[in-house]
């Protein structure tokens, strides 16, 4: 059955001046993202993953091609038009988890209703937080957990909104390995019982390789795309 | 969780720094409001004081009729006198209703040997004329209870009874019934005379110079001191009461030599403007501190949003609109100046007895009873402007906010 395209990308630049040189960080990148999938972008640091990530987001503007987000285009966009873009469609996790260190666990999780200005519903709140294998710590301040834990409290904040893509930029960055391999079982059973489409970066490669399909950056460019099915195929 | 439930708890990240601030929007508000509350006060103890003399009118000997007004008002040597005669000139004028002379001087008190205070070694003597006087001033009352009863007016003939005002009685513990003792030196005469008096009423407190002073005939008043023709002042009452009909009966009896006269309506003006550069200066003070505390709130929320620059982008990335952290910002700027002017009203309210002496010590007010009045209106007049400044000294910190892109504030909060 095909799947439907969430994120489209064609031609996508995004070049930064620094000083007098002219910084290619992302440079003609053609990206369809599917429904359904996990995918894993890879690459040596400077390679244009966080970039990446970033624009197929909504998070920076590039410089040069087309994206479109859920169907729509999202080129000159305004941010608050990128807002709208984003709310409901896209989730974040990222390498530095970003608690709010004042609000427990649970109203971490509910902060992004806050801005959607939907009522909290406590049970659902602890629906996510068991999700995430974190429903006894739901009083709990961020200071009390640890790093494995802080990062799943940031996926459950990226849940609660129901998103179409959970989009996640070194999530394992800060983690030792048990820790990094519990959040990508996470993201998998993420795609895998609730059809969340997972877009990660990550420097590791043995992680890395747990995803479905894994894109290869170097020098702002694509250098690989392969799927799990043609990486575990013979020849 | 509500946008003003989170920006307090953003405030109470850093408790001592959003401490430090409210103090300083309190301190400003208190500043303000004690000002507001002098202004207030100043003019009603005034009005009071001025009201509460009983006359609109003073005819007096010439000098600064402004000295004499104060001295009026709170009692003090340095007198003139006119002659006894302008009285019985002045009185047959047909627009008076009421017309008291009054006769003042200062006698050395001989202390209780309670208190040995050298500033409080003189009285304040004033002769009066009892139904005249009573006229003007229908709500003077005897003290009554242990040690006042049976409190009554001197006979007019008397030359050893007094009636004392509350303060005057009290501070020498002298009940009705007891000894006066006072030495007067009488005009032109080489040698002070020791004289007894029986006290045989005391008034209850008014609030006024009266509370000070000791009334006794004038006749006896005048003899006394040797002024057998002299008079201080005619307080005087006129039957309508205009600006007009005040002009008219000062320009009639201006023309008397040697005499001057003096409407209680200017010399309130003129108490007031009076006090005009000491109120300018403390209003400059509040300014300043006003400014200060502004400074400050700009500073602490500006701080606290590159300290979150970070959480401010990811907030972005959760989905928040520009508005909602321009809302979130703009609330914690509100709240510190919310709790800083609710601080500073109670600060203010506290220290209003204290502002008081203060200004009394430093400035000669020449009015007697309460000079700062904090009432509701100062107190909500502080809180609008705290929020009135809130709300500008928010603008900047929030839309600094919520013009971050939230890649770049993401970007350099991990930076």
């Amino acid at each position: 059955m095909a799947k439907e395209t969430l994120i489209e990308a064609r031609g996508l630049k995004r070049y930064y001046r620094r000083g007098s040189e002219v910084v290619k960080a992302v440079d003609g990148i053609d990206l369809d993202i599917r429904s359904g999938e996990m995918v894993s972008v890879m690459g040596p640091s400077g390679s244009g993953k966080t970039t990446l990530i970033h624009l197929l987001s909504c998070l920076d503007a590039p410089t040069g091609g087309t994206l479109t987000i859920m169907g729509r285009a999202v080129g000159g966009l305004a941010e608050d038009e990128l807002t709208k873009v984003r709310r409901g469609v896209l989730g974040f996790v990222f390498q530095n988890f970003y608690l709010l260190p004042t609000l427990n666990v649970a109203e971490n999780v509910e902060l992004p209703l806050l801005f959607y200005r939907q009522p909290v519903k406590r049970d659902e709140t602890l629906e996510v937080l068991r999700r995430v294998s974190l429903e006894d710590r739901a009083r709990h301040m961020p200071n009390q957990l640890s790093g494995g834990q802080m990062q799943r409290v940031a996926i459950a904040r990226a849940l609660i909104i129901r998103p179409k893509i959970l989009i996640a930029d070194e999530p394992t960055g800060n983690l030792d390995s048990e820790n990094g391999e519990a959040v990508f079982e996470l993201f998998r059973s993420l795609v895998r019982d609730r059809g969340i489409t997972v877009l990660v970066t990550t420097h590791n490669t043995p992680l890395g390789r747990l995803a479905d399909r894994i894109i290869t950056l170097k020098d702002g460019r694509i250098d690989g795309d392969s799927h799990r099915d043609s990486r575990n195929s013979p020849g | 969780m509500r946008f003003v439930s989170l920006a307090l708890k953003n405030l109470i990240r850093r408790p001592v720094r959003t401490g430090l601030t409210i103090a300083g929007v309190a301190l400003a508000v208190a500043v303000a409001v004690s000002l507001a509350g002098f202004n207030l006060g100043y003019q009603q103890a005034i009005e009071r004081s001025i009201d509460r003399l009983g006359f609109q009118m003073m005819i007096m000997a010439k000098g600064c009729p402004y000295e004499a007004a104060t001295m009026m008002l709170k009692g003090g040597t340095g007198l003139l006198y006119l002659p006894s005669d302008t009285y019985d000139t002045v009185r047959s004028d047909p627009e008076i209703q009421s017309i008291t002379p009054i006769f003042i001087a200062v006698a050395e008190k001989e202390v209780s040997g309670i208190r040995e205070d050298s500033s409080s070694a003189f009285a304040i003597l004033a002769g009066v004329e009892v139904q005249s006087f009573m006229e003007m001033k229908p709500w003077l009352q005897f003290e009554t209870g242990p040690g006042f009863d049976g409190g009554r007016w001197f006979r007019q003939d008397s030359a050893e009874e007094v009636v004392m005002g509350y303060e005057a009685a009290t501070y020498e513990q002298r009940k009705v019934g007891d000894t006066f003792l006072a030495t007067i030196y009488p005009h032109g005469m080489p040698d002070p005379v020791l004289k007894e008096f029986r006290i045989v009423g005391i008034f209850k407190r008014t609030g006024t110079q009266d509370d000070g002073t000791v009334f006794m005939p004038i006749e006896a008043a005048q003899v006394l001191f040797n002024r057998p023709d002299q008079l201080t002042i005619l307080g005087i009452k006129l039957k309508e009461f205009s600006g007009a009909k005040l002009q008219e009966f000062e320009s009639r009896w201006i023309k008397l030599p040697e005499v001057q006269v003096v409407s209680l309506e200017q010399v309130k003006s003129t108490l007031v403007l009076l006090i005009g550069t000491a109120q300018v200066m403390i209003a400059a003070v509040a300014v300043i501190a006003v400014v200060v505390a502004i400074i400050g709130v700009i500073n602490t929320i500006l701080m606290s949003v590159y300290e979150r620059t970070g959480e401010i982008g990811i907030m972005k990335a959760l989905g928040a609109f520009r508005g909602d952290v321009f809302q979130l910002i703009w609330l914690e700027t509100l709240t510190i100046c919310v709790l800083g002017a609710i601080s500073g009203g109670a600060l203010a309210l506290a220290g209003s007895r204290l502002t008081e002496s203060a200004i009394k010590a430093l400035i000669d007010i020449g009015i007697q009873g309460s000079i700062v009045t904090i009432s509701w209106e100062v107190l909500a007049g502080a809180f609008v402007g705290a929020m009135v400044v809130g709300f500008f000294a928010g603008l900047y910190p929030a839309w600094r906010a919520s013009s971050m892109l939230p890649i770049d504030a993401i970007r350099e909060g991990i930076g």
